[in-house]
């Protein structure tokens, strides 16, 4: 992922502090959108292709900032956050950090400080959608078990033997091995670990 | 006077009165003999017992008529120079000596009368010098009073300005936080435009439009930046009250700016209506801030606890049918009773936790000495207004 690609909103109701933004996010090449309140960046969202980070100032007319944050989250809207406040202090950085924000900076903040936290943030952003994308992918996969093979699933991903699911369900080994296999082919997975991770992220994802 | 004189002084006088009677009567008797038969013989004794009673007292009039009758006896009317008279004689005497003894009298009344009205003159006239003395006296000590109220009047005022600006000191330094954030606004804006100008410039080749535009905005900021610090100066040094016209509208603007990070910070609607009509007031520009800043802090502290109705404070001016210009400061917070109207004016009340009761008091103490008037009234629904009259450039001369 490039820089070109990558689109920055930033909420400040502080013009001058939106457009320096801009202006800085831009000399770097990346993409910035600015926002008076977190109002106007909703109506905007409904638009516009979801951001790679959001520049969220703590302090803003109506909701504050953290408010901002938890409405975000309450509406399932997951994007990477760098606060900006023009006077922070220990527990206004503790709620926004235990809220999920990517980094916390005081202005004034240095250029590298803020590109280096929106770079961390994008790449969160990243990871966290690709994390999202493998579970439904295994989500879709798992739905696709009959109930028994689902149960063969989870006491194999458990360390059990053939046997000792054979036992556990009341049937033969035999057919627990047929069902074994099927779930592997099923579930794509390669080796026994690779099984045992997507039960993981299934285990996580619920 | 004549009593203080002593007994000797008092003989000589006597002597000179009685003297006085004798030597007229005797003149009379000179002239009247050395002219006889051309004239009549009483008219000059007449004259001598006049000048006598006149000038002598009663006494020697007296003595003047009896002389003067003895000698008109003596001489003129007893051919024979006896003293003994005949009937006719004695007739011919009552007639001299009856008018003359009136004369006597009447000459003494109105010598009592004239002596009588000198003395009153006298008297008044040292009435009159005493009066003027005192008049004079009472002045001085009026003037040194006008001065020593006037050293008393100097005294409050610089105390009441001395006062003012410590109030306001507080105030700033209970702003202190917002200001700073005023402050750091623009710094933090200046600072990453500046980076971001740095990064156009570097640019093959630098982006020179960018670069203008990035500058410009610096330079706006640094601008911005220094209003607020001049607006903080401006509030804080110590300047004797110099009243000059001043735009209301003006002032409540930068009030407004100065305080725009603290109305974020306690969440408040702010409604500004402002009537471009209003002509300039007459007064001091610093501690009419002072007043404004401390109506707009107290409405944002009242609505501190609110939070079932929106936090609305109004800030309005407007010009009023009698010249003047007033303006008012409305929020929604916890209004007051009504029987605390006047007393929040009073130096020490105060119904905050913290307060020390000097702001309100300070403020109509400021305003009272613009002329104007500074009142509060509960509102119908909740909170307070307060407002302010003042008088206008044109009504007021310094």
């Amino acid at each position: 992922m490039t820089a070109s690609e990558v689109v920055v909103c930033i909420i400040d109701d502080e013009e001058a502090v939106r457009s320096a933004i801009t202006d800085l996010l831009e000399s770097v090449g990346m993409t910035a959108r600015g926002y008076a309140s977190g109002r106007e960046f909703l109506e905007a969202q409904a638009r516009e292709p979801a951001p790679g980070c959001l520049i969220l100032d703590v302090r803003l007319v109506g909701a504050s900032g953290l408010e901002f944050q938890h409405e975000l989250k309450l509406a399932g809207i997951e994007i990477p956050i760098v606060f900006i406040t023009g006077h922070g202090d220990i527990p206004m950085a503790v709620q926004a950090m235990k809220g999920g924000a990517v980094d916390f900076l005081a202005k004034p903040f240095r250029d590298q400080e803020l590109l280096d936290a929106i770079n961390r943030a994008v790449e969160s952003g990243r990871i966290d959608r690709e994390q999202n994308a493998a579970t439904t992918e295994v989500q879709s996969r798992f739905e696709a078990l009959t109930p028994r093979e689902r149960e063969v699933m989870m006491l194999v991903a458990r360390g059990m033997l053939n046997k000792q699911i054979a036992s556990e369900l009341g049937t033969s080994e035999t057919t627990v091995k047929v069902h074994r296999g099927q779930v592997m082919r099923k579930m794509q997975a390669d080796s026994l670990p690779d099984l045992v991770r997507m039960a993981d992220r299934l285990a996580a994802g619920q | 006077m004549r009593e203080t004189r002593s007994a000797q002084d008092r003989l000589a006088f006597l002597a000179m009165r009685y003297g006085l009677a004798i030597s007229t009567v005797a003149a009379a008797l000179l002239i009247t003999q050395s002219l006889q038969p051309t004239v009549f013989p009483t008219p000059l004794f007449f004259t001598a017992i006049v000048l006598s009673t006149w000038y002598g007292g009663t006494g020697p009039g007296l003595f003047a008529t009896l002389l003067a009758t003895i000698l008109l006896l003596h001489f003129f009317v007893s051919p024979e120079h006896t003293l003994s008279p005949r009937p006719v004689d004695a007739l011919y005497l009552a007639q001299f000596s009856l008018p003359a003894l009136l004369t006597c009298w009447f000459v003494k009344k109105r010598k009592e009368a004239e002596s009588a009205l000198k003395e009153a003159r006298d008297h008044l006239d040292a009435k009159v010098q005493q009066r003027t003395h005192e008049l004079r006296q009472a002045n001085e000590h009026l003037q040194l009073e006008i001065a020593e109220r006037k050293r008393a009047e100097d005294a409050v005022h610089k105390t009441q300005a001395d006062l003012a600006h410590l109030t306001r000191i507080s105030t700033m330094s209970a702003l202190a936080t917002s200001i700073a954030h005023e402050v750091n606004q623009p710094l933090a804006a200046i600072v990453t435009t500046g980076d971001a100008c740095l990064r156009w410039l570097a640019a093959e080749p630098p982006k020179l439009d960018r670069v203008k535009d990035s500058v410009s905005r610096i330079v706006k900021e640094g601008t911005r930046a220094g209003d607020v610090v001049k607006r903080i100066r401006m509030l804080s040094t110590k300047t004797t009250p110099h009243k000059a016209a001043v735009e209301i509208n003006h002032l409540i603007h930068e009030v407004l700016a100065l305080l725009s990070s603290e109305m974020l910070k306690s969440r408040v609607v702010l409604s500004v209506e402002l009537d471009e009509t209003c002509p300039p007031v007459f007064g001091d520009r610093v501690q009419l801030q002072q007043v404004l800043l401390n109506l707009l802090l107290n409405g944002l502290e009242a609505m501190s606890n609110i939070d079932s109705r929106p936090r609305t404070l109004s800030v309005n001016s407007r010009r009023l049918a009698n010249g003047r210009v007033q303006v008012s400061v409305q929020d929604s917070g916890c209004g007051f009773v009504p029987i605390d109207a006047e007393r929040m004016f009073e130096t020490f009340f105060t119904t905050k936790p913290d307060g020390i009761g000097m702001g309100l008091s300070i403020s109509r103490t400021i305003i009272e000495a613009h002329g104007g008037t500074l009142t509060a009234e509960a509102n119908a629904d909740c909170g307070a207004t307060f407002q302010l009259e003042l008088p206008v450039t044109s009504g007021e001369a310094p």
